[in-house]
């Protein structure tokens, strides 16, 4: 009915875009950045120091997450609090074996016995994060489609790469605790596999977001025991697998208002390196996002790099969309309560927070709020109505309570306390 | 990153992509729905409307100037909000109207029906019926268009209906209420244009259709039931649909989104009421038309109205 009346019209929204080419190989990075808050750097791992891809350079405390590995053939040039930098050089001969090495101790992920938390272990020296994938839940979602409008890497994923989502989904069969193992994918591409039950769900925005994809598929609100875990990370494992190799890519969707395409990119790219790969030129003006369009995040600098969660790199051209003036008060039009998933009245929330009454809107009810974005989206007054939602959720500190059946409990906390403690040295 | 280190990037807020409508481009709107009707009231009463209108409007988009001035609040009238509004206050009243009727409606409507409460959005009814009411009151015989349009051809219909009964309409063509061929508010007459610009507006979603289904519902059925039990007292519906300012309350008037409801139950009720005080006040009240005075009455009713609101997502 949204649709109907034109409240939804951009074609966008629609997360079935028809992209099923496979993925191209993005640029080898001249330079790259890692994160490493949290990070405890390996032995040996310091400035000017001469790494090779696959190079262990990190580890982080949490059983949870993934080390961190070298990416490319280079030297250290600098390891701040938050990042790591190598600039790429030509390998030596000495470097060339080290690489070389490496990659010959491949781990068969599928050979192995072990299962649940011990495999966990092992896919986190292997550079993955298994909080999602390895949630404690009784039946578990994987969310197949793309997250944000614009992004459109879910169909080939799941039909041009259906190698890499076969053996995925086999590790994931012994990594998960679930029973129940559901692929939710968009009930228009009908989609059939015999190795995972497949359920179809709406494709429009937003459609795809964790909860709404619950709800489509259980056709319940929040219930207890199921836990979702999205494609992307489903498709690290799967690449995991099938190489036996550490992590050191991820798959970005780069798009501009008339570009976009998707690309195998490796782990610490600079957004600069990876815009020029694309032939996206950037004028003053424009508007850098990392992650989708709707709920990514607004970067300053060319030199900030896509990490494993990174689902996209977007350019929102200046004078595309009406820009957003500082002083705006709310007109009462009602547009975004109209278009909110969550049934909740924005505009209170957003003014509650614009003036600091944070307190009330816990009565509005806050902590049911998705973080869809919509509410932006339709704003004729163009406030930034999300920033206003997340700063109240901040300041009541329920930023992390919505999503709290991803929270994995380790099952031994003695491993989770003996590897927080080396981390803390 | 050659050649780009110099570029400078705008930081926003997620989401970084927008529908494209701004409170410009929807006043905008409001002013292409609202341009048949401009053009039949000219048709119709000739430059004397012309006149209400430009005079209206200026004088409204002047006072918003001044009061952000004097408020120390940037100049915000090329959003056309004030356009908007002084047309709609044109359309109901006489074209006949002394030009000192016209400018003391506009000052009213803006600084006391939008500017008092603090601006767009802000005012708890609807901004042009605050300027068309307090003159109403203060002025009835020159906001009477029946008594104000003494050299035209045209009857008002209901005048007709209220002091020499139903048997008195039975003769009026629909066709004649649609063209405008009736003595009434400059605009609101123009009932076939009003009836085109609305359709296309809730079309586009720029007014709530829920709001207009429900004030046409509501003024309508009544009227039907009416008409049905004693053809020889009542109107037709349609008659009643046609005539006085239905047409623009229930496209324009009524659906100001900032004093309805934002949920569509409550906005279909918020119509249905608006437009069932319509009839009664026709049928049993004192005044002919009756539409401004249950569009003021169900803005009073939106606080109440709006809490009528489903569960949370996930709420129990």
């Amino acid at each position: 009915m949204k649709e109907a009346f034109q409240m939804l019209s951009d074609p966008r929204f629609h997360l079935l875009y028809g992209v099923t080419q496979r993925f191209g190989m993005g640029p080898e990075p001249r330079r790259v950045r890692l994160n490493r808050e949290g990070f405890k750097l390996v032995e040996g791992v310091a400035k000017k120091v001469m790494v090779y891809p696959r190079m262990r350079l990190a580890v982080h405390p949490s059983p949870l997450k993934g080390d961190a590995f070298a990416p490319i053939f280079g030297r250290i040039t600098d390891i701040t609090e938050r990042s790591i930098f190598v600039d790429a050089v030509e390998p030596d001969d000495d470097l060339r074996q080290a690489a070389h090495e490496a990659k010959q101790q491949k781990t068969d992920l599928l050979t192995l016995t072990e299962q649940g938390r011990d495999l966990a272990v092992i896919l986190k020296g292997l550079g993955l994060n298994t909080r999602s994938l390895g949630q404690d839940c009784e039946t578990l979602i994987i969310n197949a489609l793309n997250p944000d409008p614009g992004v459109t890497w879910a169909e080939p994923m799941l039909l041009s790469h259906a190698d890499n989502l076969k053996v995925a989904l086999e590790v994931l069969r012994r990594l998960s605790p679930a029973r129940d193992i559901i692929l939710a994918v968009p009930s228009a591409m009908r989609l059939q596999r015999h190795d995972v039950t497949v359920v179809g769900v709406p494709a429009q925005y937003p459609a795809s977001v964790n909860a709404l994809v619950i709800k489509a598929v259980t056709g319940r609100e929040n219930p207890e025991g199921v836990g979702i875990v999205g494609l992307h990370n489903l498709w690290s494992l799967g690449q995991v697998a099938c190489t036996g190799l550490p992590l050191i890519e991820t798959v970005v969707t780069i798009g501009s208002l008339r570009h976009s395409g998707n690309y195998i990119v490796k782990e610490g790219s600079t957004i600069g390196e990876l815009l020029d790969f694309a032939n996206i030129q950037l004028k003053s003006g424009d508007t850098l996002v990392r992650g989708g369009p709707l709920r990514g995040e607004s970067l300053d600098k060319l030199d900030r790099s896509v990490t494993k969660g990174s689902t996209g790199v977007f350019v929102v051209e200046a004078g595309t969309i009406p820009p957003m003036e500082g002083h705006s008060p709310c007109i009462n039009c009602g547009a975004c309560t109209l278009i909110c998933p969550a049934r909740l009245t924005p505009s209170m929330l957003s003014r509650y927070a614009e003036f600091a009454l944070h307190e009330r809107n816990r009565a509005e009810h806050i902590e049911c709020c998705l973080e869809c974005g919509l509410c932006g989206y339709v704003c004729l007054a163009r406030r930034p109505v999300l920033q206003y939602i997340r700063l109240s959720k901040h300041k009541l500190g329920l930023s992390g309570a919505e999503a709290p059946l991803q929270e994995l409990k380790p099952r031994a906390k003695s491993i989770d306390a003996a590897s927080a403690a080396e981390g803390g040295k | 990153m050659s050649g780009s280190t110099s570029v400078l990037l705008a930081m926003s807020a997620p989401p970084y992509w927008h529908c494209g409508r701004t409170i410009r481009q929807t006043s905008l709107y409001m002013l292409v729905g609202l341009a048949p009707a401009i053009v039949m009231a000219v048709w119709n009463w000739g430059l004397p409307a012309l006149r209400v209108m430009a005079l209206c409007v200026s004088t409204a988009v002047a006072v918003e100037a001044l009061c952000q001035r004097a408020m120390g609040r940037d100049c915000s009238v090329d959003d056309f909000t004030a356009v908007v509004t002084g047309l709609l206050l044109a359309f109901l009243l006489p074209a006949a109207a002394p030009w000192w009727l016209v400018m003391l409606a506009a000052t009213v409507a803006i600084t006391l029906g939008k500017m008092a409460f603090g601006g767009l959005g802000a005012n708890p009814v609807n901004t042009p019926l605050v300027g068309w009411a307090v003159l109403f009151v203060s002025f009835p015989l020159f906001m009477d268009p029946n008594a104000m349009q003494l050299t035209t051809d045209f009857t008002d219909p209901l005048t007709r209906l209220k002091y020499f009964g139903a048997e008195a309409v039975a003769d009026i063509s629909l066709m004649d209420l649609l063209l405008g061929q009736q003595i009434g508010g400059l605009g609101a007459s123009q009932a076939g244009a009003l009836l085109l610009g609305g359709s296309f507006l809730a079309l586009r979603g720029i007014i709530r259709w829920q709001i207009a289904l429900g004030f046409f519902l509501g003024a309508m059925a009544p009227a039907a039931l009416c008409f049905m039990v004693d053809p020889s007292l009542n109107a037709s519906p349609f008659f009643h649909l046609c005539t006085g300012s239905i047409i623009l309350g229930g496209f324009f008037l009524i659906t100001e989104t900032a004093n309805a409801p934002v949920r569509p139950l409550p906005m279909f009720l918020y119509g249905l009421i608006g437009g069932g005080l319509t009839f009664i006040i026709r049928k049993y009240g004192i005044y002919v038309d009756g539409v401004p005075f249950a569009v003021l009455l169900a803005n009073m009713l939106t606080p109440f109205l709006d809490m009528i609101r489903p569960k949370p997502f996930g709420g129990r």
